[in-house]
């Protein structure tokens, strides 16, 4: 009695049963008061067959739907594997994950943490089925029962390190088991535990045990404390909760269901008889829960009870409750999840302790339907009232009990309190936000996209950035990316409804490159970004870093002339606008974890390029462009600029200069896309030649011949203050535009050659082809630079971070979304500001339901023999037996299928065998299947080719040379 | 004990609708609608193209409150009671808070409706705070109406008198509902006097919204009356009578005033009433309106006030007038900033 105390929180539930598939449905069918028994499914055992044996076969129970439908595609369980596994260890599979999410977590991300896993689990029937069928015994059938893998699969499947076992100690395994967790966090030895209980009602045996013991209920209803008690129905499901140490889950900001405070496990010891209740030993643990848990018994407002509705079970659960608590002046409303769902054997703990968390946790209690109270337990003595209607539970700490009671004398109670409600506001205005799925396959992937939808559709306005934030913590790191980017509710579920449409097809995607390019002088317009700076925390924060390091500019900072719709066309006001809104731009992409294989700045947007890569500082970054600007603004006007459809070679031929004037090639855009600047004359004549040759030149609206001789001017000056400025190297490969190659070093003297020399843009975009982009992202107002290297670069996706005047300030996010969509790899906590940081609920993961596995063995039973159904993908056929024709492709296509048991269709080249589920053992039957086919194989030559199918049958084209059609 | 407004919410269906947008409809001069009524914009719970309804009362007072719910920090889950004022119910019975309820997800907690115009608001405030007690520590206040079942969009327009054509410019639909709560905390918007008094004895209802069943629905009768000379010519009085009680009961003096919530009639109405109630009081007061921009929407104009008012910072007070010129309502409420 000396174990260490300490509160424990329940931060995750997930839960499967007889008529609510998930958590939502349970709740809703418990403040329904629905009874869940039925009918026997035709999938478990046919009474037709079993009028022999006398009672209990046809009694009705609580049965889940669809229990044989198992994803095993998503845990990489091969189908021969999965249809060997009790399919108990399949529903905790798919729970534990669900629960893991529901905890706010990636379930991946768990890889490697001290997390236990304690399982209560009191069925073996499809072990008692499968593994007394000597002849069909198969590894799998080894590996897939037995009460410890029901826990070691979850272990392994996660890649959880810490304590790992089922609990079996009859009827009150899984709160047994939720003790042992929270005893197991509060020694240390884990940090999280997942707690789960399961059963499944697979054989009518212990349906007619408890009709030969007296203890069933003829309609296969509990009836706990009511007068109408008539025994045990049964039922089952899974259930998992996921529990952390109280002050680890509020440090993390989880959400809380409830708080175990404390509980106790004992035993009857020697009661009456091996299977009889025990009161005085019951009352003795409800005692020691208390003590552990400080609270005194007075103080509990409900008790979720073991009652099975036997009278005898009834009667002894009162009356050790009684011991406990009599003598209240206001009742313990007293009730048990068993009238909704049955008695859940290895589960039934867990069920009435996840009933107690949500109704902690939703201060409101679910009535009990079970009919009237039982006079003879005279629960009013004994301090107790039967909650038979819903009732409100009152504000403050609410504490509660749960008891479960086993079999064979092992008794729990656990003791819980209400969660501490720290009140978590919602956002006043509608965020940029990005909202993340992942799944494991395609045809998942839309499942999931679609449920977070609907969810998103159901979420508070103020909530959808705290929502979508969750979802990039949570729904991430499967294989098949989803997201979207936008602004507010509205604009997120179209987003989501426009990709269910458009789901890119199947495939891992490639590691992007992403190329960056910083657009130059032109692209500015009155109140750009205005629309981002005001909904997006990430570019306001980078912004205004810029602006404060650009300082006070003509009427205003760069902030409240963006925000003012300040005109932005004197050079002066353009080049730091342009710097400061590319840099926010650049910053946030970098700061998510954005590695951009290649930087490229068009003129003045080679400052932000070279600043994003930490090549220049803000702040020296920020003096220059305002000095560049400043001093060019401040040249004498006239100058003028023009855009030339030519080539360089056809531009010497066509234009003259006349002394005295200037005209330069300020730019080189295209083969055929060159900007000229000069005086005026030399400009108007160069367009009048040009366009006398049959090409288009455009005149540009600038206040000055950038980029020419006629800079020349403030050169010295701008020098004077670059110099001052050390070098620096960009950390990302810099495709320069005034030196063609990667800027090893970007000084002084490179900015002062910069503002006279011509922008070798079309040089540096040839250059960078050579980085493979498969991303380009034009950071700037408005896309210009995209048109440019589309034609320059191989295919690729170009993406721009701001549309131009039309931009609402979604677009950023929706860049966001397309580079994670396409294997960016982001940390979103730079995207999201600490008031969106809040966790929402999300809907657990969808899994697929297209294949079944249900019994196999030929258990030579003459009764009771289950009806069989098919797996949806049966096994394939073993290879090699008399296939005339097969080349070695087929051949191994065809031992890969027969021993994992996929379908062949399901093996393409790029799939990864670890996914197929396919282990050291199979790989040994799958030698055997393919040495008689082809002789003997070197094993130390084929492991290492053990990766994907496309690998493998590489692997035995080179070293089999087998014709295709010829006769094996 | 303190009573505190812990997060507000609004809801205003669609995008709002211009004098230009209503003038195409209804053949509404923009620039008489402009001068004379003045509101700018309101959002309407019907489609006005296809008369189709696109948000029903309940619709608009889920979604208030699940927003005052959210800003408040707090889940369902932790509201103890629910106080609707509406005059637009979307059925006589089911009483539409009920169906607020269930579309938030709540069971076995207290709910009310009052059947009020404007003047509901308050009286909800009212009630939720009277019905706040040690095992209800928390309310779900919420108003608002819909007119979308007065707007007859095949009308012969241009042959209708101005007064029935003030009452497709004038209104609007929308919800707005706050979290009240009791509590020991010494910090946060404190509501404090809360006034609600009848003075319609003997005075004919300056507005009449009649409902018709299946025995009288073709009686006739026009749905609603509004006899706006009268409006005009008591509610700033009232409104004036009502602040007096209120500087009364709080004994704050009236330049410590930092917000004043005046009644929300229409733009221009407000306007002369605002004007009226600084200059009567010697008021230095911010005004906190919207109905120029949101239409007048009955019920949920208080909380619209509120939603633009909360949070006060520490030593704000503030203070609302709402009329309700039907059968004669003055109300009123204070708060301030701890």
């Amino acid at each position: 009695m000396t174990a260490p105390r300490g509160a424990i929180a329940v931060v995750g539930i997930d839960c499967r049963f007889p008529g609510s598939p998930t958590v939502e449905d349970f709740w809703r069918l418990l403040l329904d008061g629905r009874v869940a028994a039925g009918p026997v499914p035709g999938d478990r055992w046919d009474p037709a067959t079993l009028t022999d044996v006398k009672s209990g076969v046809d009694t009705p129970a609580a049965f889940i739907d669809d229990a044989a439908a198992f994803d095993h595609r998503f845990f990489g369980i091969s189908p021969i594997e999965a249809a060997a596994m009790d399919p108990q260890q399949r529903l905790l599979l798919q729970a534990a994950w669900r629960a893991c999410e529901d905890a706010g977590y990636a379930p991946r991300s768990l890889a490697g943490t001290a997390t236990s896993v304690h399982v209560g689990i009191m069925s073996s029937e499809w072990g008692n089925i499968h593994l007394t069928d000597y002849r069909g015994m198969t590894p799998q059938r080894g590996s897939g029962n037995g009460y410890c893998m029901a826990a070691n699969r979850i272990s392994y499947h996660l890649d959880l390190k810490g304590p790992s076992m089922a609990v079996d100690t009859a009827c009150s395994s899984s709160l047994v088991a939720a003790a042992l967790a929270a005893t197991t966090l509060r020694a240390g030895e884990a940090n999280m535990a997942i707690v789960a209980g399961v059963n499944l009602i697979l054989t009518p045996a212990l349906s007619i045990f408890y009709d030969q013991a007296g203890l069933a209920a003829p309609d296969g209803r509990c009836k706990p404390f009511a007068a109408d008690a008539d025994g045990i129905g049964r039922g089952e499901g899974v259930g998992v909760v996921i529990l952390r140490r109280l002050a680890d889950a509020v440090a993390d900001g989880q959400r809380i269901y409830a708080v175990i405070e404390g509980g106790a496990v004992g035993s009857d010891g020697r009661s009456n008889g091996l299977t009889a209740p025990n009161r005085f030993a019951q009352a003795d643990v409800i005692r020691n829960a208390h003590e552990r848990a400080g609270v005194d018994p007075h103080d509990v407002t409900f008790v979720e009870g073991h009652g099975t509705g036997t009278r005898l079970g009834d009667m002894i659960e009162v009356r050790a409750l009684g011991d406990v608590h009599k003598g209240r002046t206001r009742p313990v409303l007293l009730g048990s999840v068993k009238a909704n769902l049955g008695h859940l054997e290895g589960a039934a703990g867990i069920a009435g302790l996840i009933k107690a968390c949500l109704s902690l946790e939703r201060r409101t209690l679910p009535g009990t339907p079970a009919g009237a109270e039982n006079p003879d337990l005279k629960l009013a003595d004994n301090g107790f009232r039967l909650a038979a209607g819903t009732t409100r539970l009152p504000s403050g700490t609410v504490h509660a009990g749960v008891s479960s009671f086993g079999l064979g004398g092992t008794n729990a109670h656990l003791v819980l309190s209400s969660p501490p409600r720290t009140p978590t506001p919602a956002m006043r205005d509608e965020q940029a936000a990005v909202l993340t799925v992942t799944a494991a396959t395609r045809e998942a992937l839309a499942a999931n996209v679609a449920a977070l939808r609907d969810a998103l559709a159901a979420e508070v306005r103020g909530r959808v950035a705290q929502f979508a934030w969750t979802s990039t913590r949570v729904k991430t790191g499967l294989r098949h990316r989803a997201a979207v980017g936008g602004i507010g509710r509205d604009a997120l579920v179209a987003a989501c409804d426009t990709l269910t449409r458009t789901l890119p097809g199947d495939g891992r995607p490639a590691a992007p490159r992403v190329a960056l390019a910083f657009t130059g002088q032109g692209s500015q317009y009155a109140g750009m970004a205005a629309p981002l700076y005001r909904h997006c925390a990430a570019f306001r924060h980078h912004l205004d870093e810029a602006s404060a390091a650009l300082g006070e500019l003509p009427g205003g900072t760069l902030v409240e002339l963006l925000l003012a719709g300040a005109d932005l066309e004197p050079t002066g006001l353009a080049q730091p606008a342009l710097f400061g809104v590319e840099y926010a731009m650049g910053r946030t992409l970098v700061e998510l974890g954005v590695r951009p294989v290649a930087l490229l700045g068009h003129s003045v947007g080679e400052f932000a390029a070279v600043c994003v890569a930490d090549g220049i500082t803000l702040a020296d970054a920020a003096r220059l462009v305002v000095a560049r600007g400043t001093l060019m603004q401040a040249l004498p006007g006239g100058g003028a600029m023009l855009a030339a459809a030519v080539s360089s070679a056809e531009l010497a031929e066509l234009v003259t200069v006349e002394p005295g004037e200037v005209l330069d090639v300020a730019a080189v855009n295209g083969p055929r896309a060159v900007t000229l600047s000069g005086t005026e004359a030399a400009v108007e004549r160069a367009a009048d030649a040009i366009r006398a040759a049959g090409r288009t030149a455009t005149r540009l609206r600038v206040s000055h011949a950038f980029h020419s001789a006629l800079m020349r001017p403030m050169l010295a000056e701008f020098t004077e203050l670059a110099e001052r400025v050390g070098p620096g190297s960009p950390r990302y490969p810099l495709y320069s535009t005034v030196r063609p190659g990667v800027a090893g070093s970007v000084d002084g003297a490179y900015w002062a050659e910069q503002v006279c020399g011509p922008v070798r843009f079309a040089e540096a975009a040839g250059l960078l082809a050579e980085a493979e982009p498969t991303h380009v992202v034009e950071v700037g107002p408005r896309p210009v630079l995209l048109g440019l290297l589309r034609d320059v670069l191989p295919a690729h996706t170009s993406l721009a971070c701001s549309p131009g005047p039309t931009a609402t300030g979604g677009e950023l996010a929706s860049v966001v979304a397309a580079l994670y969509r396409d294997g960016v790899d982001l940390d979103f906590d730079h995207w999201f500001p600490p008031s969106a940081r809040v966790r929402r609920t999300l809907p657990g993961y969808v899994f697929d339901r297209d294949t079944r596995f249900w019994f196999s063995a030929d258990d030579g039973r003459s009764v009771a023999a289950p009806q069989r159904s098919e797996p949806a993908e049966q096994a394939a056929p073993g290879a090699g037996t008399g296939t005339p024709a097969a080349g070695i492709t087929t051949l191994v296509l065809a031992a890969i299928a027969a021993v994992t048991g996929h379908a062949e269709a399901a093996l393409h080249p790029h799939a990864q065998l670890d996914e197929l589920g396919f282990d050291s053992i199979m790989a040994m039957r799958f030698v055997d299947e393919l040495e008689p086919a082809i002789g003997p194989l070197d094993l130390e030559a084929l492991l290492p080719n053990l990766t994907t199918v496309g690998t493998l049958i590489d692997h035995f084209e080179r070293t089999h040379q087998i014709a295709e059609g010829a006769s094996v | 004990m303190n009573h505190l407004l812990l997060g507000s919410g609004i809801a205003l269906p669609g995008e709002p609708i211009d004098n230009v947008r209503l003038g195409e409809k209804f053949g509404t001069d923009p620039r008489w609608v402009e001068r004379f009524i003045g509101t700018r914009t309101r959002h309407l719970g019907v489609d006005l193209d296809t008369g189709k309804p696109t948000h029903t009362l309940v619709d608009l007072a889920a979604e208030a409150g699940a927003a005052a719910i959210a800003d408040a920090g707090l889940e369902p889950a932790d509201i103890d009671l629910v106080v609707l004022a509406t005059a637009s119910p979307d059925h006589l019975m089911p009483a539409s808070v009920n169906l607020v309820a269930d579309r938030l997800v709540m069971q076995s907690v207290p709910t009310y409706q009052l059947q009020s115009g404007c003047a509901g608001a308050v009286q909800a405030l009212a009630l939720a705070r009277r019905m706040l007690d040690d095992e209800h520590a928390t309310a779900l206040v919420i108003g608002g109406d819909s007119c979308a079942k007065h707007l007859v969009l095949d009308h012969d327009f241009p042959a209708l008198p101005p007064s029935e054509l003030v009452n497709y410019v004038i209104f609007g639909d929308g919800a707005g509902a706050v979290v009240l709560a009791r509590s020991e905390e010494e910090s946060g918007t404190r509501l404090g006097p809360v006034c609600n008094t009848f003075v319609g004895l003997g005075r004919d209802p300056g507005q009449v919204i009649r409902w018709f069943g299946a025995a009288d629905r073709d009686s006739g009768e026009q749905p609603v009356d509004e006899n706006y000379k009268a409006i005009e010519a008591d509610v700033p009085t009232l409104a004036g009578e009502m602040l007096t009680e209120l500087l009364d009961r709080t004994g704050w003096p009236a330049e410590s005033i930092t917000h004043l919530m005046p009644p929300q009639l229409g733009g221009r109405m407000t306007e002369h009433i605002t004007a009226g109630l600084l200059d009567r009081f010697g008021l230095t007061a911010r005004e906190i309106s919207c109905v120029a921009d949101t239409g007048n929407n009955g019920n949920a104009l208080p909380f619209l006030q509120l939603h633009h008012t909360l949070p006060l910072a520490p030593g704000d007070r503030a203070l609302a007038v709402a009329i309700e010129s039907s059968k004669w309502i003055r109300t009123g409420f204070a708060l301030e900033g701890l």
